[in-house]
């Protein structure tokens, strides 16, 4: 066992060596290549389908607007007060922090966690360009209550666009990346062209006099679809905080913030969120409301711009897909014993059109999107508690490192026992993280007051 | 020379692309007219972009 976990563990610090030493002066980047970065990292395909998403869900327009401008203000200051400050103390990725923190054994396990929600978020991409391919095929897309493959033609076509995302990511994720950087402003543009073209049938005059009452009357009308949950302020708000919940206050983006002059480096991030987590999904709520709230991201951009539209659909999948089956590759690869490359992507590709042929991970992305964050959040709470609160406390710090742990079992109970109490609060899952990070946050401070100085 | 243009191409047509359903929400340009503006605009966008992002 002992053996096992060591040969995995030198393994994967074999694929993180590059980064092991903290982030030389010389190698810091200017804020124009952090807000470059956010502006072209959130606006995903995903965005056509969570800005419908709350069309569907019955919000109304004033509370679209407070609630996203609340919610994003809030993600941003994760970045800057919470991520950003550890990042540039420490100048490390969060695997090479958490390993002294929690042990190898347990990065292990945190790595393999990320590995398959990236697979399932990638798989969700690939299903939203299914709906834009699907069209010309007539193949019909999954209702929202559905959780198996609706069709075969689903099931081919799934099959099929996984394969080719695949196949180009192994054939080539570098000059992709840079094919991304081409796609991003395009994309962006998609979205707010789409909106604009359909505004007029929804009966918006030209002079933009009545845009707020069609807003208010047809599109955020406040009338969820049937089978859709109602969704108030408060559900955008979170929304909008905990949609990269895993990146900030999971502490996952202390890979980029290591590069930062300054903490502050983290406003920088408002660049992706408004434009992003705000603008995109405003555009994607009027085009969805122009289909007759049909939750068809397909639909949605052919209606609007025609085949650009659709191309538009599938470079958005397509690129986001790309560098996130990089990820899960990399991550899987502590486990895949030599294996090349190319091996490895093709199995994250293989897991990833596997889970795409469910429309489950496409009709619930919502949902998906807040338990993919619960989920790394605890380990993030763990970090601040280290980093933080246990130095002015006299609490022993990176005791896995200066003990030789394989495994911070503390760690993983309360990581453990942390998601054990959010699945059986009360309230609605998007407000189970907040109330978690603090569980995870004390529980771990207390827990670790025997290993005081 | 191609060089300094390349740039100014590509955000000339990335300019197209908004302008196109500028006007149609404007009422100056039909449905078909305007989604095929857009579309040249993007096919212009791609090839000069990917051109000058190639010779930085």
């Amino acid at each position: 066992m002992t053996g096992w976990l060591a040969s995995i563990t030198s393994r994967m610090d074999g694929l993180y060596e590059y980064d092991r030493e903290p982030v030389t002066p010389d190698r810091l980047q200017s804020g124009g290549k952090f807000a470059g970065l956010f502006a072209g990292e959130h606006v995903a395909a995903t965005e056509f389908v969570i800005g419908a998403f709350f069309v569907l869900h019955g919000v109304r327009a004033k509370d679209l607007l407070v609630g996203l401008l609340a919610g994003n203000l809030l993600a941003v200051l994760s970045w800057t007060f919470i991520c950003a400050p550890i990042a540039i103390r420490t100048r490390l990725t969060l695997y090479w922090y958490l390993r002294k923190i929690a042990g190898p054994g347990l990065t292990i396990v945190y790595n393999l966690a990320n590995a398959v929600l990236y697979c399932i978020l990638a798989g969700a991409m690939i299903a939203v360009s299914a709906t834009a391919v699907g069209l010309a095929f007539r193949i019909k897309t999954p209702a929202l209550d559905a959780i198996f493959p609706t069709s075969v033609g689903w099931v081919l076509l799934t099959l099929l666009i996984g394969a080719l995302f695949t196949i180009l990511a192994i054939l080539g994720f570098e000059k992709l990346s840079r094919f991304a950087e081409v796609c991003s402003p395009w994309i962006f543009i998609v979205f707010i062209a789409g909106a604009l073209a359909v505004l007029p049938r929804l009966g918006v005059r030209p002079d933009l006099g009545n845009f707020w009452e069609i807003a208010s009357t047809k599109i955020w009308n406040g009338i969820p679809v049937a089978g859709q949950e109602k969704f108030g302020i408060w559900h955008i708000v979170f929304f909008a905080w905990f949609c990269n919940l895993a990146m900030h206050i999971g502490l996952s983006d202390m890979a980029i913030f290591r590069y930062a002059k300054k903490w502050t480096y983290g406003l920088y991030t408002a660049f992706g969120m408004y434009p992003g987590h705000m603008l995109a999904w405003i555009c994607s709520g009027i085009m969805v409301a122009a289909v007759g709230r049909e939750m068809n991201p397909g639909l949605m951009a052919f209606e609007a711009l025609g085949l650009a539209g659709v191309a538009g659909l599938v470079l958005a999948g397509w690129t986001t897909a790309n560098p996130t089956l990089y990820r899960a590759g990399l991550a899987l690869q502590t486990i895949t014993p030599n294996w090349p490359r190319w091996k490895v992507t093709l199995a994250a590709g293989a897991i990833t059109t596997g889970l795409s042929c469910f429309p489950i991970f496409f009709v619930k992305l919502l949902d998906y999107v807040a338990i993919y964050g619960l989920v790394l959040m605890p380990i993030g709470a763990i970090v601040f508690a280290e980093h933080w609160i246990f130095p002015p406390l006299h609490i022993e710090q990176y005791s896995a490192e200066k003990r030789g742990w394989a495994f911070n079992w503390l760690a993983f109970g309360v990581w453990a026992g942390t998601l054990v109490v959010c699945s059986l609060m009360p309230i609605h899952l998007y407000f189970r993280w907040l109330p978690g990070t603090f569980i995870a946050l004390f529980s771990y401070l207390f827990l670790s007051l025997g290993r005081k100085d | 020379m191609l060089k300094k243009c390349l740039p100014a191409l590509s955000l000339l047509s990335l300019a197209g692309c908004l302008a196109a359903p500028l006007l149609h929400f404007l009422g100056k340009l039909g449905p078909d007219a305007y989604q095929m503006i857009f579309l040249a605009a993007s096919v212009g966008w791609f090839a000069f972009a990917t051109l000058w992002t190639r010779r930085k």
